[in-house]
């Protein structure tokens, strides 16, 4: 093998980069639009990502429930939700092809619970749905969405591979070409050449040390596109939730979505004084309020010295009896339980990283600011804006992972392949490749990821200051510089290398790091899951604004555009109705 | 905090002519699951250590699946205890040490 070429060269018309839900629902997409398909995950492909792990529910309008409830209501909720900055398009498009998305998930095998009357059983998570509208599947919605999403790749015999993590989004002027990749259990890099690709490698919890996602959420998919030239938007957006579980460490971040309980007549969270506080910190006085206000409103008691011994509040599950607990959330209390939790006593919640609100910037066709190059999921940007209300995300990645994959399949069906650029290639490869062979005397890649997460926690977490964050743009900055260059790999063997992996990953995740503190460092107000105690009022009149962040050909610095958006008659109503 | 001695299962099929049990002492925080504390191994004591990181960590994809003491459990969903022995299934192809080939 010549210096610098791939180990292994694959073909196909479109490459999906990502192994959950939204992952496969694409290559199902593009395969039934007849394009070859090839599936990568960092993970095991359809083991991997956080659709399997999906509790809460899933938002369709059929308005079994209440009969008011229609798409557009939902589509309503989801731009209020947004705080005006979802792409109205965007948004529409996903309350309004649900019912369809649904209708194909269950010919793929799934079922969800209805009534007697065969209707689906739609349940109200919080004061974001004007109707309960989440249908569900016992308490673990994910495990029927992902087996019904294998069944299908499996009936299509949809290739795919595991434990590969791409490195580089390869590119001919314009044009996407293919990816490079590292096959880590072989150890072999590998080209995949590719007439468009869908990137579905989802969000990036592991910037926090706190969060409720997989450990490999490190956003790997933001920073391929950024690289490649593509926007984000909307980053700065990171919710963070307020019910997962804090103690003992072996659940830590694990959620508990306590929420379906408070109708049930549990008693809403409490502080160390056992006082229920959230009323306090909603400004519509609700004590069951939008996702992320819980976390703002943990992080107030905690400062005020009102907190639990492990910084969150309390939550006391045995407020309602056993049988509501196991109707409500059984595999949720079986889980706790089985690591040892009492149940019958108040548990510690708190903050969790839980969602990137934006990400690679799509159009309604799913495809991103390159010709060729899609987004679906967590790792997409533009449906949900300033923030997502719950139950909103599987939605999106049925309805978008459809879109994707079919526009993607014609994309690669319009175009001749072209064979990606010999010498992109060899660079890519000889520096992945030389990351194992030098003798490096810094820190390891995970205390580099260690250092990092403290500071988006303190920093770049549930409250932001200017301060802050310019010293941690500053500290970020030099960890490019000093910390990167110098990481130490444990070994030189290529084989099952994960200290090669988490190298690779730890840079993308600094990259991340900096452009999600630069876009909240330029957003001088709080708005949706962005919180600045400098500037703790929404101004619509400044920052009805998406943020976008790109890179210039062949300069890695980052690009901060705010660019209005139309106030969305939806948006307006509900500002008027509040003031 | 927690002291405890977990052995692992460690064969790399490129230089190793047969496994071997390696023996770990750490120290943990406070209670850990058996897949917590593989990772705190390779994080503090040896990184040389190879094991599955795409978990979803509530026993919920499988793919943590090991033997524990000879019986086997999922990792994330086990209190990692002083005196265990965590070995890949039997009968897998082993990639390196706790990674074998999946179907």
């Amino acid at each position: 093998m010549p210096t610098g070429s791939a180990d292994r060269i694959y073909e196909t018309d479109v490459l999906v980069i990502g192994g959950g839900g939204g992952g496969l629902r694409a290559a199902i997409g593009a395969h039934k639009a007849g394009a070859r398909v090839l599936v990568l995950s960092k993970g095991i492909v359809g083991k991997s990502g956080l659709t399997q792990t999906a509790v809460t529910g899933f938002q369709v309008a059929f308005g079994y429930a209440d009969s008011r409830d229609n798409p557009e209501i939902h589509y309503g909720d989801s731009i209020r939700g947004g705080y005006g900055l979802a792409d109205p398009e965007l948004a529409r498009i996903f309350c309004d092809e649900a019912i369809e998305a649904v209708e194909d998930i269950e010919g793929f095998g799934a079922r969800f619970d209805r009534d007697a009357n065969g209707h689906f059983i739609q349940r109200k998570l919080d004061s974001s749905q004007t109707y309960p509208r989440s249908i569900k599947k016992g308490d673990s919605l994910g495990t029927p969405i992902m087996q019904a999403l294998r069944r299908e790749m499996n009936r299509r015999e949809i290739p795919r591979m595991h434990e590969i993590l791409v490195t580089k989004l390869l590119k001919d002027g314009k044009r996407i070409t293919g990816a490079i990749a590292l096959d880590f259990q072989k150890g072999e890099m590998i080209e995949i050449r590719a007439g468009a690709i869908v990137m579905a490698t989802g969000g990036a919890g592991e910037l926090f040390p706190v969060h409720s996602n997989t450990p490999d959420s490190t956003g790997d998919g933001y920073s391929l596109a950024l690289n490649a030239g593509a926007e984000l938007v909307d980053i700065e957006f990171l919710l963070m939730l307020g019910h997962a579980v804090l103690h003992p460490a072996t659940v830590r971040g694990v959620l508990f979505t306590f929420q379906y309980l408070l109708t049930k007549g549990a008693k809403p969270l409490f502080n160390s004084e056992g006082e229920a506080f959230l009323s306090k910190y909603d400004p519509e006085g609700s004590d069951n309020p939008a996702r992320h206000i819980y976390a703002r409103a943990i992080y107030g008691e905690v400062r005020a010295g009102r907190g639990s011994p492990h910084g969150g509040a309390f939550f006391d599950p045995g407020s309602v009896s056993r049988e509501t607990l196991m109707e409500a959330l059984p595999s949720q209390t079986k889980y706790l339980e089985s690591f040892g939790v009492d149940i019958t006593k108040p548990i510690e919640v708190g903050a969790a990283a839980h969602y990137v609100c934006g990400g690679i910037k799509i159009n309604p066709q799913s495809q991103s600011t390159i010709p060729g190059l899609y987004a679906v999921g967590e790792c997409s940007g533009g449906p949900h804006g300033a923030g997502r209300i719950g139950g909103n995300s599987l939605t999106e990645i049925l309805v978008f992972g459809k879109r994707a994959g079919t526009e993607a399949a014609k994309f690669a069906n319009r175009q001749n392949m072209v064979t990606p650029n010999s010498e992109e290639v060899s660079l890519e490869v000889n520096k992945v490749k030389s990351l194992l062979n030098r003798r490096h005397t810094g820190a390891r890649p995970n205390i580099i990821k260690t250092r990092l997460q403290k500071l988006m926690n303190d920093y770049v977490g549930v409250v932001r200051n200017e301060e802050g964050l310019r010293n941690t743009i500053e500290e970020f900055e030099r960890m490019i510089n000093e910390d990167l260059p110098n990481m130490a790999i444990a070994e030189e063997n290529p084989i099952g290398n994960y200290d090669w992996v988490e190298a690779l990953e730890v840079t993308s995740m600094v990259q991340l790091a900096k452009a999600m503190a630069g876009a909240a460092l330029m957003r001088t107000e709080s708005r949706g899951a962005h919180f600045r105690e400098d500037y703790p009022a929404l101004d619509d009149k400044n920052w009805l604004k998406n943020i976008h962040i790109y890179q210039k050909r062949n300069d890695p610095s980052l690009i901060f555009d705010a660019r209005a958006r139309k106030k969305a008659p939806e948006y307006a109503m509900a500002q008027k109705g509040s003031s | 905090m927690e002291r405890m001695k977990i052995t692992l299962f460690r064969f790399d099929p490129k230089f190793d002519e047969s496994s071997k049990l390696q023996s770990y002492a750490i120290k943990t925080d406070g209670p850990v699951s058996v897949l917590q504390a593989i990772r705190h191994v390779y994080h503090n004591v040896d990184g040389t250590l190879s094991f599955r990181n795409s978990d979803c960590r509530r026993g919920v994809c499988g793919i943590c699946s090991m033997m524990i003491n000879g019986r086997r459990q999922l990792t994330c969903m086990c209190l990692a205890k002083d005196g265990m022995t965590i070995e890949p299934p039997p009968n897998k192809t082993i990639v390196k040490d706790l990674v074998f080939e999946t179907d």
